[in-house]
């Protein structure tokens, strides 16, 4: 392991500077030339727009240059085109500054010297302005193009909460926190990653609460980055996660803003990456990903049951099928004699034993779940209407599986769906195979083995330096009542002690 | 390493509150009912596991109270400084053999028992090392990770506790508990011992001496083990009186585990399981496991302070296969419980005495 990072390492040493070297390339001062060589850097394509103009009475030539599709074209014809066009600057004086100074109405606008800036600019929707004899150029925030609007999420829906969801531009995403805190404090850190993707990445928490360590450790495994392009904000959490080989998720992700803004008010660290709705949030602990905000919009009796009903689902969801399994195959005697014998009379005329008749049955779902989710909407109605039939009516009346395994399938099925975290309901999924494969080997003891084998890897686990079994272990009963329970608003006065945060209190110092 | 980090990564007064009964509880209590009801008649025994567990807790506080004066050292190290280092590695390396001999006592045991009362068809041996490798799991980990493990399983284990004593509540009859006072006082100083031996879980509690020196700020450590102490005490009180008063003393002492066999004889609510003894026996197990991985975590720790240039992942993997190979040596149950009994008269012995020696010449010399 070490000596394969060692050897990353060296590579990475070895390319960067010849990497470095072929993009500063300095601008010349002829036009023609300079948009040449951008032209020739990225091959001509059809949309790179190359308008040329003369500028003022002496017809001093100039270029502007942005690529069709990636910028705003209103802003480039009004603010850009326009402007120029009408100006009839004095001779004599140096054109670049005037344009920076007087000229353009475009907030976000610099100069650059060097192609590599120029490319890397055009390239994520800004207009460049070439002026003839000047080796500046002048770069203009114009990035537009096509986004989506802001929509309700879809993978994460509460019946009490706001509407909106994060879309796939990062500014937008940015501007949804901002508006629901106001706060100077709140920071925002922009990273770039993906080696050709050049994607925006964004770390944001606010400065007095978060513990300052838990952001210095991100931005350090932030850094240690190297891909080319980021697939969503999933490759990144795998990237800085803690371990790969875990079936859990070590980072929360969300789509909505209301969630990241609790997360950031929590002390927690909230990361925004360029292209996908789905924000991270780190650290994570296991019971959290059973958390959900409609806990804290309804009241606190409601809110705990509700919470507490998850917990129990996401154990039915784990345990059920090979809780059947071993009793069936191991230890009969535990039924009462009533169920037993209904059991049995159920059973009869089934071929397989125990094991195979709910492996079938829920690898069977997991098919039918797979497919659903591909599939469009309205043939996924189908799917639904095949799947209910297979599972429910005709494997039965064939006499594949017992009514009552039915029964079982059903019910693991919903209870994995409770969940809250999509990333977390997956890995119960998983888990619960691994079970069912102990439960039909050593029965109740297997079951408790395997349970204590994930406790122990639960609590080895670490998500950002918290241990991932927290409130349970490290016992931190203070924090029950946020984590386990929901506690009446009143009495959540504190922030999770957990995450060591710099402002312990959520109450305002004044008032105590 | 960080602030974050560091903060998880230690053990706290807390810990040591739970880590105390759960390393304590385990086989031994199953059969504690027995072991107690032997020489004593009706419910006598009661008095003695008071007397047993007030020396128990004099013993523990004697052990912490020496052990946080040293905080951050090893046992090794601080006891080197109080008697010279060849006997304070002979006393360690004594330590790491009865962690050793329990953990292949527990591991052994708990194969006879699932093999009475939840399988007959699957062969001790492939059960007892399914456990062994889950144990191993669990030492190789980190050990803060091993007392967050005691701090997820003894809530479980309570309640599990709990369950038994409020459902036997109606299969209880007062008169088991005549005659009061008629044991002779041979039998009680005899069922004191005993009690001594199931209160302090084999000598086991003799292993603070290792694991409070590891708290960095010890501050209130002596009364939180003075906790855990005192809740084991009351565990054995009531699971004993219960069993005592469901099966009378009589039938209590001729029963191989009374407890389980009190788990057979309750009847749940609603009877949608029919038997809790196996779902007693499978929480059971649980409780069983925090034992056994900390006392194989205590033989790794003194021969990681011992050779102090070996992996830690080495020796752990190392005293696998000896582990095994011990727990396979008792011919049968009636063996495996003679082994029990000298397992604890070794522990016992070697825990009082180190304890005892050790802050006596504490006091005298005065090391700091």
């Amino acid at each position: 392991m070490k000596r394969y990072a060692r050897s990353q390492n060296k590579k990475k040493n070895a390319t960067t500077p010849k990497h470095n070297a072929s993009f500063q390339i300095k601008i010349g001062t002829n036009l023609d030339e300079n948009v040449d060589s951008v032209k020739k850097m990225l091959d001509e394509p059809d949309d790179l727009i190359v308008r040329e103009l003369s500028i003022g009475t002496d017809h001093q030539k100039a270029a502007i240059v942005y690529i069709k599709g990636m910028v705003d074209h209103k802003l480039v014809q009004d603010n850009i085109l326009k402007t120029i066009l009408e100006k009839e600057p004095e001779a004599d004086i140096d054109l670049s500054d005037y344009f920076y100074q007087e000229i353009i109405a475009i907030s976000d606008i610099k100069k650059v010297k060097t192609l590599d800036d120029v490319s890397l600019a055009i390239l994520s929707g800004s207009t460049a302005l070439y002026i003839d004899q000047t080796d500046t150029v002048l770069l203009m925030g114009t990035a537009g193009g096509e986004h989506r609007a802001i929509e309700e999420p879809q993978s994460e829906r509460l019946i009490r909460g706001p509407r909106a969801g994060f879309i796939e531009n990062i500014g937008t995403n940015v501007s949804l926190i901002r508006q629901d805190i106001k706060d100077p404090n709140l920071r925002f850190k922009t990273h770039e990653i993906g080696r050709r993707s050049k994607q925006k990445l964004v770390v944001s928490y606010i400065d007095g609460i978060v513990n300052p360590d838990l952001v210095q450790e991100i931005n350090r495994r932030l850094q240690s980055i190297d891909t080319e392009y980021a697939v969503g904000s999933g490759e990144v959490e795998h990237w800085i996660q803690d371990s790969f080989l875990s079936p859990f998720p070590q980072l929360g992700d969300t789509e909505r803003p209301d969630r990241a803004v609790d997360a950031l008010l929590k002390g927690k660290v909230v990361i925004l990456v360029d292209g996908t709705p789905f924000v991270l949030i780190a650290p994570m602990t296991l019971v959290e990903t059973l958390h959900s905000l409609e806990d804290n919009s309804q009241r606190w009796i409601v809110g705990t049951s509700l919470r507490l009903l998850r917990f129990l689902s996401a154990f039915i969801a784990i345990f059920l099928p090979s809780v059947y399994i071993a009793l069936i195959s191991f230890h009969p005697e535990m039924l009462p004699a009533k169920l037993l014998f209904s059991i049995a009379a159920s059973r009869e005329g089934v071929p397989f034993p125990a094991f195979i008749e709910a492996m079938l049955m829920a690898i069977t779902f997991e098919i039918l779940h797979e497919a659903g989710v591909r599939l469009p909407k309205i043939i996924g109605a189908t799917i639904g209407i095949v799947g209910g039939l297979v599972i429910g009516e005709s494997a039965v009346s064939a006499g594949i599986v017992s009514p009552f395994l039915v029964i079982i399938t059903a019910l693991t099925a919903i209870a994995s769906f409770a969940t809250p975290q999509y990333s977390m309901a997956i890995s119960f999924r998983l888990i619960r195979f691994t079970f069912m494969i102990a439960a039909a080997t050593l029965g109740l003891y297997g079951i408790i083995l395997v349970y204590i084998m994930i406790n122990i890897h639960l609590v080895n686990l670490k998500s950002f330096g918290v241990p991932y079994s927290t409130p349970f272990g490290p016992l931190l009963l203070k924090d029950w009542k946020e984590m386990i329970i929901r506690a009446p608003i009143m009495m959540l006065t504190k922030r999770p002690s957990y995450l060591k945060t710099m402002d312990k209190t959520k109450r305002d110092p004044s008032n105590e | 390493m960080n602030k974050l980090k560091q903060s998880n990564e230690t053990i706290q007064d807390l810990d040591i509150m739970i880590a105390i009964p759960s390393v304590v509880i385990a086989i031994g209590f199953l059969y504690m009912p027995r072991v107690l009801a032997e020489p004593t008649i009706g419910l006598d025994a009661i008095y003695t596991i008071l007397l047993g567990g007030v020396i128990t807790i004099l013993l523990t506080w004697l052990g912490v109270s020496l052990a946080i004066h040293f905080p951050g050292q090893s046992f090794v190290t601080y006891a080197s400084k109080l008697v010279s280092k060849p006997i304070a590695v002979a006393l360690a390396l004594l330590f790491a053999l009865h962690g050793i001999l329990i953990t292949c006592f527990e591991v052994r045991a708990i194969a006879e028992i699932s093999h009475l009362y939840l399988f007959n068809r699957t062969p001790i041996e492939v059960i007892g090392l399914a456990f062994l490798l889950v144990v191993i799991y669990a030492v190789a980990g980190s050990r803060v990770a091993i007392f967050r493990l005691n701090a997820l399983f003894f809530p479980v284990i309570l309640v599990a506790i709990f369950i038994l004593a409020v459902f036997s509540l109606g299969f209880t009859d007062a008169t088991n508990a005549y005659p009061f006072f008629q044991t002779d006082l041979n039998g009680y100083s005899f069922a004191t011992l005993r009690s001594i031996s199931t209160i302090g879980g084999f000598g086991v509690f003799g292993y603070v001496l290792f694991y409070v020196s590891l708290i960095r700020s010890p501050k209130k450590t002596p009364k939180m083990a003075m906790y855990g102490v005192i809740l084991v005490i009351l565990l054995h009180l009531i699971i004993f009186t219960m069993t005592l008063l469901v099966f009378g003393n009589i039938t209590t002492s001729n029963l191989m585990f009374p407890v389980i066999e009190l788990a057979r004889a309750i009847e749940l609510p609603g009877g949608f399981f029919n038997r809790f003894d196996s779902l007693f026996f499978v929480v059971w197990t649980m409780a069983i496991f925090n034992t056994t991985v900390m006392t194989y975590d205590l033989a790794v720790i003194v021969f990681q302070s011992v050779f102090k240039n070996a992996k830690k992942e080495k020796l752990v993997f190392l005293l696998a296969p000896i582990i095994f190979f011990i727990s396979g040596l008792p011919k049968n149950t009636y063996e495996l419980d003679y082994s029990g009994r000298m397992l604890s008269y070794f522990g016992i012995t070697l825990a009082t005495g180190v304890t005892l020696l050790l802050f006596v010449l504490h006091k005298v010399r005065g090391v700091k």
